[in-house]
C-alpha cells in the first residue's frame, strides 16, 4: 500500500527581488504513514514551514513530487488541513462561523456545517463559545478554534506549522495533551512542525530531525513510548532518553550556524 | 449613603422646616455637583457652543456695530427668521432639491465607480501599476481646478456640479478601498485558499470584510468632498441649489440667507458623518479598539 | 513565509510610464485624425505642450502664480501659527479639549467654503479676502493633527522629565515638540490641499488675478490649451508638495503613523 504522504527529492528556492535567492529545501524526502504522527525538528530557517506548505498545495517546488496516497498533489484540497500558527482565524467572523469556513467553500449546506461545526466546538472544548469573536478569546482558545476548523472538513491529513508556538508554557502542555486525545479519536495523519524537542517527542510517532538551510532529512528517531501517553511519562528516564538523542542530532546543526544567529 | 451628622446635631434653635430646607438644598448642591462631574465633558462642550451663539446674538445690543460693519452682521435670531421665510415662501425647498439630487447622483456614481476600480487596482499589479500616476496627480490637485473646464463643457445646468461632485469624491473611495484591498493579512488569504477557495471566494471571504472599515472611511471623507462640489460648483454657474442661494444672498448683502444656506450645509454634512460613523462602529463589532485612534 | 514573486523590479514605473506616454498619444492621434472636435471646447497635447512653453516663458502664468503664492503663504502661515498651539491646548488640558472638541468638530466636518462669499464681500477681492478664506479652511487640520499628535505622546516620557527636574517648558519643548513633528507635517499635507481649494474658489469667485483667475479667464475666453497648462503647472506644484510632505513624514517618524486625512 502507498504511503498516506509522500515526498521525493523535493526542492524549493526563492528568489525575492534585489535580494540573494534562497534554497528553503533541497532534495527533501519523506514518508509519512497513514495515522502516523510525525514531528519535523529543526533548525530556524530550514524550511519546515514552506515544506507545510507544499504539501498543503500552496506552493509548488522547483522540482521533485510530492503525493498523497499516491496521488500527485496539484493544489489546496480537501484531504489536507492546516493549522497555522499564527492562528489565522478570521477577526469579522464568530467562532462558529470560523469553524465552518472549509464546510461553506466545500458547499456544504448550512443546516448541516452547523451541525458539524458544533460537534468539532464540543470537542475541541469550545462550547459557549460560539459566539464569540476572535479578539474576545485568549491564545489557547484561538488554537483550539483553529484545530476545530481544520478538524470540520474531516481531511485526511491534518498539517500543523507550529501550532501552539505562541502560548505560554502551561496552555501548550494543556493544548499537547487535549491534541492527543482528539488524534486518538480521529485517527488523522498529523505531520507537525515545531522548535521543541520536548513537544515533538511527547506527540510524535517518529520524529525528522532536518539540517540547516538549506534543508534535508538529517535523522529519524522513533519515538517507542506506549499511547496512550501522559504527562507522567515525561518525567520517565525513557523520555529523557529520546529527547537527548533529538537534541544530539540537532546540536550541531544549530551550533553549525554561529553562536546567536537562531532562535 | 449616610446622612451628615451636623444635620441632627446642630442648629437646635431652628425650627424644622428651616433646617429640613436647608438640608434640601444640601443635597441640591451636592447632586447637582454630582450630576456636573459625571457629564463634565458634554456640558462643557455644549455650553461652549450656546455661550457662542448667546454671544453672537446679544454682540449688538453690547456694543454698537458702525454702520460699515452692521451691514455684514447678523444675529442668530434673524438666521431663523430668514430661514422660516423662505420655507414659507416655498423658496428653499427647490434649493436643497437641485443640491440633494446633484450630491446624491454624484456621490453614487462616484461609489459605482470608485468602489470596483479600487478593488480591481488593489488585486491587479499592472492595472495599478498603470492607474497610479494618473490617481497620484488628480488626488494630490483639488478637483475644484476642474470647475471652469466642466461648466464649459456640461453648462450651467445640474451635469456640471454632478460632475464636479463626482471628481471630488470618487478619489477618497477608490483609494481607500485599494488600501483596503492591499492590507489583507496573508495568513488569512493562505488559509481560505488552503481550503480550496478561488479567487471569488477569497474575495468574498477575506479581501472585502477586510476592506469593509476603509470603504467606510472612504465614505466619510468622499461625502466631505461631494458637499465641497455641490457647495463651489454652486457658487459658479448655476441658477439654482443651496450654494447659488448663498452666493445671491451675498452679493446682495442678506448675510442672513447666507447663514440659513451655511447652516443647512453644517447640519447635513454633520447628520451625514454621524451616521458613516454609526455603520462604522456597527461594523467593526468585530474589531479590537481599533477605531478609537481617529 | 512570502509566495514567489515574479514581477521584476522596474516593471512597476515603467507601466506607469508607458501609461501615462500611450495615453498622451492616443488623445494626440485620435483628435488630429479621428476625431476632431470643436477646438473651442477640446484641445490636444501638443498644443498644451506649446502653452506651457509660451505661458512659463513669458512669465505670464508665473505672475499669476506668484500672486497666489502670496496669499498662499499668508494664509497657511497663519494657519500654523494658531492651529499648532490651539491643538497642543487641547490635547495637554483635558477641559480645553471637552470646551472645544465639539465646537472645532462641528466647524471642521462641514464645507466652510460656503462662507466664502461672505468672505469675499466683507474683505474684498484682494489679498486680505483670500487669506482669510485659506486660513479658514488650512487651520483645522493643524489644529486636529497636533492635538491628536499630543494625545499620543508618551506620558512615561514626561514622568521622566519630569523626574529629572524639568520645567512644563522643558517638556513642551523636549517631549511634546519632537512627538508631535510627524503629526505636523501629515497636517501640512492635508492643510495644502485645503488651502488650494480656498485660493481656488477665492479667485475663480471674483478676482482680477492669480492662479484660479487666470484657469477661469482662460475658460471664458476659449483658450483651452492655456487653461489645460494652468491646470497642469498646478497639478505638478500639487504633486510635488503633497508627495514632499509624504517623504518628509516617513523620514521624520520611520515607525509610520498613518494618520489619513479626514
Amino acid at each position: 500500500m502507498a504511503p498516506c504522504i509522500q515526498a521525493t527529492n523535493v526542492s524549493l528556492t526563492f528568489r525575492p527581488k534585489n535580494r540573494e535567492p534562497v534554497t528553503a529545501l533541497r532534495e527533501f524526502s519523506i514518508e509519512v504513514a497513514t495515522g502516523e504522527f510525525v514531528s519535523i525538528v529543526g533548525p530556524s530557517g530550514c524550511g519546515k514551514s514552506t515544506f507545510l506548505n507544499i504539501l498543503l498545495g500552496l506552493l509548488k517546488p522547483d522540482a521533485g513530487e510530492t503525493r498523497l496516497n499516491g496521488t500527485q498533489i496539484a493544489g489546496p484540497g480537501q484531504e489536507r488541513a492546516m493549522v497555522f500558527q499564527e492562528f489565522g482565524l478570521l477577526p469579522w467572523r464568530t467562532v462558529l462561523a470560523n469553524v465552518e469556513l472549509g464546510l461553506e467553500l466545500k458547499g456544504v449546506a448550512v443546516a448541516a456545517r452547523r451541525s458539524r461545526a458544533m460537534e468539532l466546538i464540543q470537542m475541541t472544548g469550545l462550547a459557549g463559545f460560539e459566539t464569540h469573536y476572535p479578539h474576545e478569546l485568549s491564545g489557547g482558545m484561538k488554537q483550539r478554534v483553529g484545530l476545530a476548523r481544520a478538524l470540520a472538513t474531516d481531511p485526511q491529513v491534518l498539517l500543523m506549522d507550529e501550532p501552539f508556538a505562541a502560548l505560554d508554557a502551561q496552555t501548550r502542555d494543556l493544548m499537547q495533551a487535549e491534541l492527543l486525545q482528539v488524534w486518538d479519536r480521529t485517527k488523522k495523519t498529523v505531520i507537525f512542525v515545531t522548535h521543541s524537542i520536548e513537544e515533538a517527542a511527547y506527540l510524535s510517532d517518529r520524529v525528522l530531525v532536518t539540517s540547516a538551510r538549506p534543508g534535508r532529512i538529517k535523522q529519524i528517531i522513533k519515538v517507542q513510548l506506549p499511547r496512550p501517553r501522559d504527562y507522567e511519562m515525561r518525567l520517565s528516564a525513557k523520555f529523557n532518553e529520546i529527547k537527548a538523542e533529538i537534541w544530539n542530532a540537532l546540536k550541531e546543526e544549530l551550533l553549525g550556524r554561529g553562536a546567536g544567529n537562531g532562535t | 449613603m449616610s446622612p451628615d451628622p451636623n444635620l441632627i446635631t446642630r442648629h437646635t434653635g431652628q425650627s424644622r422646616i428651616e433646617r429640613n430646607s436647608r438640608a434640601l438644598v444640601r443635597i441640591g448642591v451636592s447632586a447637582l455637583a454630582r450630576f456636573y462631574r459625571e457629564r463634565e465633558q458634554p456640558i462643557l462642550g455644549a455650553g461652549f457652543i450656546l455661550l457662542l451663539i448667546l454671544a453672537w446674538q446679544s454682540l449688538p445690543a453690547i456694543v454698537s456695530l458702525p454702520r460699515g460693519i452692521s451691514l455684514f452682521f447678523t444675529t442668530p435670531v434673524e438666521v431663523v427668521k430668514a430661514f422660516y421665510r423662505l420655507v414659507e415662501a416655498n423658496e428653499i425647498q427647490s434649493h436643497v432639491y437641485v443640491s440633494a439630487l446633484e450630491f446624491i447622483v454624484g456621490l453614487g456614481l462616484a461609489i459605482a465607480v470608485g468602489f470596483p476600480l479600487g478593488l480591481v487596482m488593489g488585486r491587479s499589479k499592472v492595472i495599478d501599476a498603470m492607474l497610479d500616476p494618473f490617481i497620484t496627480a488628480f488626488n494630490a490637485t483639488p478637483r475644484l481646478v476642474f470647475l471652469p473646464l466642466l461648466m464649459l463643457w456640461l453648462g450651467i445646468g445640474i451635469w456640471s456640479k454632478i460632475t464636479i461632485v463626482f471628481v471630488g469624491a470618487v478619489f477618497p473611495l477608490l483609494i481607500n478601498t485599494y488600501e483596503g484591498v492591499k492590507n489583507v493579512d496573508r495568513v488569512l488569504v493562505n488559509v481560505v485558499r488552503s481550503f480550496g477557495a478561488n479567487e471569488w471566494q477569497t474575495m468574498k471571504i477575506v479581501v472585502l470584510p477586510n476592506s469593509v472599515p476603509y470603504i467606510v472611511a472612504g465614505l466619510r471623507l468622499a461625502i466631505g468632498r461631494a458637499l465641497l462640489g455641490v457647495v463651489v460648483g454652486e457658487f459658479f454657474g448655476a441658477s439654482k441649489g443651496l450654494g447659488f442661494m448663498i452666493a445671491t444672498a451675498a452679493t446682495n448683502y442678506k448675510v442672513d440667507v447666507v447663514f440659513v444656506g451655511v447652516t443647512i450645509f453644517m447640519g447635513l454634512s454633520l447628520i451625514l458623518t454621524h451616521l458613516v460613523k454609526m455603520v462604522e462602529s456597527r461594523l467593526s463589532r468585530w474589531r479590537l479598539e481599533e477605531a478609537k485612534t481617529f | 513565509m512570502a509566495l514567489k514573486e515574479t514581477i521584476s523590479e522596474y516593471r512597476r514605473p515603467l507601466l506607469g510610464v508607458a501609461s501615462v506616454v500611450g495615453l498622451t498619444l492616443v488623445w494626440e492621434i485620435a483628435y488630429t485624425y479621428f476625431i476632431p472636435l470643436d477646438p473651442f471646447f477640446f484641445t490636444k497635447p501638443s498644443l498644451i505642450g506649446v502653452a506651457v512653453k509660451d505661458q512659463t516663458l513669458s512669465g505670464e502664468l508665473w505672475k499669476d502664480l506668484a500672486i497666489s503664492s502670496k496669499a498662499f503663504l499668508w494664509g497657511f502661515s497663519l494657519a500654523v501659527i494658531v492651529g499648532i498651539p490651539i491643538g497642543v491646548f487641547m490635547g495637554w488640558r483635558r477641559r480645553a479639549e471637552y470646551v472645544l472638541d465639539p465646537f472645532l468638530t462641528a466647524l471642521y466636518a462641514s464645507p466652510l467654503v460656503a462662507l466664502a462669499p461672505l468672505f469675499i464681500i466683507i474683505f474684498g477681492v484682494g489679498l486680505t479676502g483670500k487669506v482669510a478664506l485659506i486660513f479658514l479652511l488650512a487651520v483645522f487640520p493643524f489644529i486636529f493633527n497636533v492635538f491628536a499628535g499630543v494625545k499620543c505622546t508618551d506620558r512615561l516620557l514626561v514622568n521622566v522629565v519630569r523626574a529629572f527636574g524639568g520645567k512644563e517648558k522643558d517638556i513642551y519643548f523636549k517631549v511634546i515638540l519632537p512627538s508631535i513633528l510627524p503629526y505636523i507635517v501629515a497636517g501640512a499635507r492635508i492643510a495644502i490641499g485645503r488651502g488650494i481649494v480656498g485660493i481656488l474658489v477665492a479667485e475663480f469667485y471674483g478676482a482680477s488675478e492669480g492662479i484660479g483667475f487666470a484657469i477661469s479667464r482662460f475658460g471664458d475666453t476659449y483658450r483651452l490649451p492655456e487653461m489645460f497648462a494652468a491646470i497642469l503647472l498646478l497639478m505638478i506644484m500639487a504633486v510635488i508638495f503633497t508627495e514632499g510632505l509624504r517623504k518628509l513624514e516617513t523620514i521624520l517618524a520611520p515607525w509610520k503613523i498613518g494618520q489619513e486625512a479626514r
